[in-house]
């Protein structure tokens, strides 16, 4: 299953990297966000930690939409999808490559979120920047496991579907608010219960995998 | 031949025939609901008749949470056996714990004023339930979308078993957000025994809405289905 | 035996497709599947592979069966170049084919010079080509063509030809749609005609031809 899985998330960043507007227009939105929030403060002030770090995470939230709508777009045409579930693998594996080249470009996006933040916001890395970091990514991975479910759910033949993957922005709370906290901290904000906001964190990501092994070959299959 | 299948009334129906009984017992039982709440429990020290908020935001918060129970569940037999019944239960079961769901955090946005004199606050109990509301809204918009029957059926049924399971993680996650407990009450054996019955009595009641929702939403899946069979007859028979 | 299929009806809503399919499929056997447009062929190649339930029937099929499938849909990423499309195909079917390998089947496809061009740039012919060099590498234990003649010059066709003679001759059992049976005749194949909702087999392309001459006289 993770070679298959492997072998997909590879072709899918071969993709994302040969297509211009891509990861491009992904990461251009959340940065236009970014900005905009700047425009909340009056010059010379700073934005508070927990705000920036809102800020931060709604960006990637709509960042995540696009990356998920864009890799499942891949196999926009029948044919293509058709080929995935006729190979011999898990269909599983699908879910877990698109979530591994998911995860890889939500990273990529928060390379430049993440300065951009500082910069524009008036942040400055507090002292607890490195557990912040671990805390990010285990947020990305819940971002991305859920994200590639619900990918799968909002992949389909109309456009008016890819609003659906805005309305599972509310299940995605638990996550938003364990990385708005942790990131604050990581700002230089008061510093409190990273371990159990990393728990939870932890558990999302345990509870929507278990949940989409079972679950995903009924959100991508080709009996209509 | 799937299509059939929904032309079949299954034993499983003839629970329909509870709703008229289930209704006259729910009227009555709310009925006797607003007599226990306003007549025979006490008035609360403190906080005065705002308090008798409470017995209804409690059975509303309750059976809006067993309601999504079932949505999960059925959706879980839906997606084993295929069967529309289980998706028409799933549709009907979340329509109405919805309609719980919002009461009961408006009733709670109104305790919060009177009794914290804000109309919201970081509890842990409401923020789930506004959370709920706003997800199971996301599914209903997603129900009413236009796609084939069966993708529609199945991705509603993964939604409503995704949704249930995020329900803890948006609780404990709440309560860690904001640490601030409601004050709990010390309620009077007057004060619990109105409580249990308000609790009993919500029960037929969401039963009844559940129910003829559901019978309501196979009928039309049986008119649609039949609709379809006279018009392929006629233009067979026109050909 | 690779395949069987009982019984086979479907329905598309409430329109019947067809009703009463049995059908063997062995090893090393090609079978043509002919019949009208809305027949229901395409259908019953996609309930083959797995990818459509039937409505009613059972369809058995001998262990994982290892399929290469050209539907009416191009499985060809168009973003990518030929020998990458092969390359991914290949590595998701388990494969370890080193770049000589792909190019030398592209090669087979008369498509060696446009390895390295995205696909998308393709004509219909050439696209259809490089599913076909998909199809093929795979390695597969069954072979689902549906229409594989379409858009194909004569040199293509004789590869297709060939290469599906081959694919046989290794074992594989195929399946191959056509509207003109005559393009596309192999010496020993079985024809399978869907019409009228039901499928009549015919044990040899000139018992197909000798039947249905008699019935369009008639």
């Amino acid at each position: 299953m993770l070679r298959a899985a492997l072998v997909i998330a590879r072709k899918d960043l071969r993709l994302t990297a040969g297509r211009s507007a891509g990861l491009a227009q992904a990461a251009a939105l959340g940065l236009l966000l970014i900005f905009l929030f700047s425009l909340s403060l009056v010059p010379g002030q700073r934005m508070s930690a927990q705000g920036a770090s809102a800020v931060f995470w709604m960006a990637s939230a709509f960042c995540q939409v696009i990356i998920f709508g864009m890799l499942y777009g891949y196999e926009g045409g029948k044919g293509q999808k058709q080929g995935l579930l006729l190979a011999p693998i898990p269909v599983q594996s699908i879910w877990l490559g698109k979530a591994l080249a998911g995860v890889a470009m939500l990273a990529c996006a928060q390379a430049l979120f993440l300065p951009a933040s500082i910069i524009f916001l008036g942040q400055e890395l507090g002292p607890a920047w490195k557990a912040g970091l671990v805390v990010i990514f285990i947020c990305d991975a819940g971002i991305a496991v859920a994200g590639s479910l619900t990918g799968a759910l909002a992949h389909g033949q109309t456009g008016k579907e890819s609003l659906l993957s805005i309305l599972v922005f509310p299940l995605l709370v638990p996550l938003f608010l364990g990385g708005i906290r942790v990131g604050s901290s990581a700002f230089g904000g008061s510093g409190e219960a990273i371990g159990d906001w990393l728990g939870i964190c932890l558990a999302f990501d345990a509870v929507f995998t278990a949940a989409a092994l079972p679950l995903f070959p009924f959100a991508y299959s080709t009996d209509e | 031949m799937k299509d059939e299948a929904i032309l079949k009334r299954t034993a499983g129906e003839r629970v329909f025939r509870l709703i008229s009984p289930m209704a006259l017992i729910a009227g009555l039982a709310l009925t006797l609901c607003w007599v226990l709440i306003f007549v025979y429990a006490p008035r609360e020290s403190t906080l005065g008749l705002p308090q008798k908020i409470f017995y209804l935001h409690l059975p509303l918060a309750w059976w809006a949470m067993s309601g999504f129970f079932l949505t999960f569940a059925a959706g879980i037999v839906y997606l084993r056996t295929g069967k529309e019944q289980w998706d028409a239960a799933a549709a009907a079961s979340t329509e109405v714990s919805l309609v719980f769901a919002c009461s009961a955090v408006i009733s709670g946005s109104i305790w919060a004023r009177a009794s914290w004199s804000v109309w919201w606050t970081w509890d842990a109990r409401l923020t789930t339930a506004l959370i709920m509301c706003f997800v199971y809204a996301g599914g209903l918009i997603l129900r009413s979308m236009d796609m084939p029957p069966a993708r529609r059926a199945r991705i509603c049924a993964v939604f409503g078993i995704v949704a249930f399971l995020d329900v803890p993680l948006v609780f404990f996650s709440a309560r860690l957000w904001s640490y601030i407990h409601p004050p709990s009450i010390s309620l009077e054996p007057e004060m619990k025994l109105t409580l249990a019955v308000c609790l009993a009595a919500f029960a037929p009641l969401w039963f009844c809405l559940a129910a003829l929702r559901m019978k309501l939403d196979l009928d039309e899946r049986r008119f649609d289905a039949l609709r379809a069979e006279r018009l392929s007859r006629e233009e067979r028979r026109s050909r | 035996m690779l395949l069987r299929l009982r019984d086979i009806a479907r329905f598309y809503g409430r329109r019947l497709v067809f009703s009463d399919i049995s059908l063997d499929l062995s090893r090393g056997e090609v079978l043509m599947l002919c019949g009208p447009n809305g027949a229901g062929k395409s259908t019953l190649l996609n309930i083959m592979a797995g990818l459509v339930r039937p409505s009613s029937g059972t369809v058995l099929c001998n262990g994982e069966l290892r399929i290469g499938m050209v539907g009416h849909h191009s499985c060809v990423y168009a973003e990518l170049s030929a020998l990458e499309n092969l390359r991914f195909w290949a590595g998701l079917h388990g494969l370890r084919l080193s770049d000589k390998e792909l190019t030398g089947m592209l090669e087979h496809m008369h498509l060696a010079a446009f390895a390295h061009e995205k696909a998308g740039t393709f004509s219909r012919g050439m696209t259809q080509r490089l599913d076909l060099a998909r199809a093929f590498t795979v390695n597969p234990d069954m072979l689902l063509l549906d229409e594989p003649a379409s858009g194909l010059d004569e040199a293509s066709l004789a590869v297709l030809r060939d290469e599906t003679a081959a694919a046989a001759g290794r074992g594989a059992g195929v399946v191959l749609i056509t509207h003109r049976p005559g393009e596309l005749s192999f010496s020993a194949c079985r024809v399978a005609l869907l019409e009228n909702k039901r499928l009549r087999l015919y044990d040899d392309f000139d018992a197909f031809r000798h039947r249905s001459s008699e019935e369009r006289a008639c």
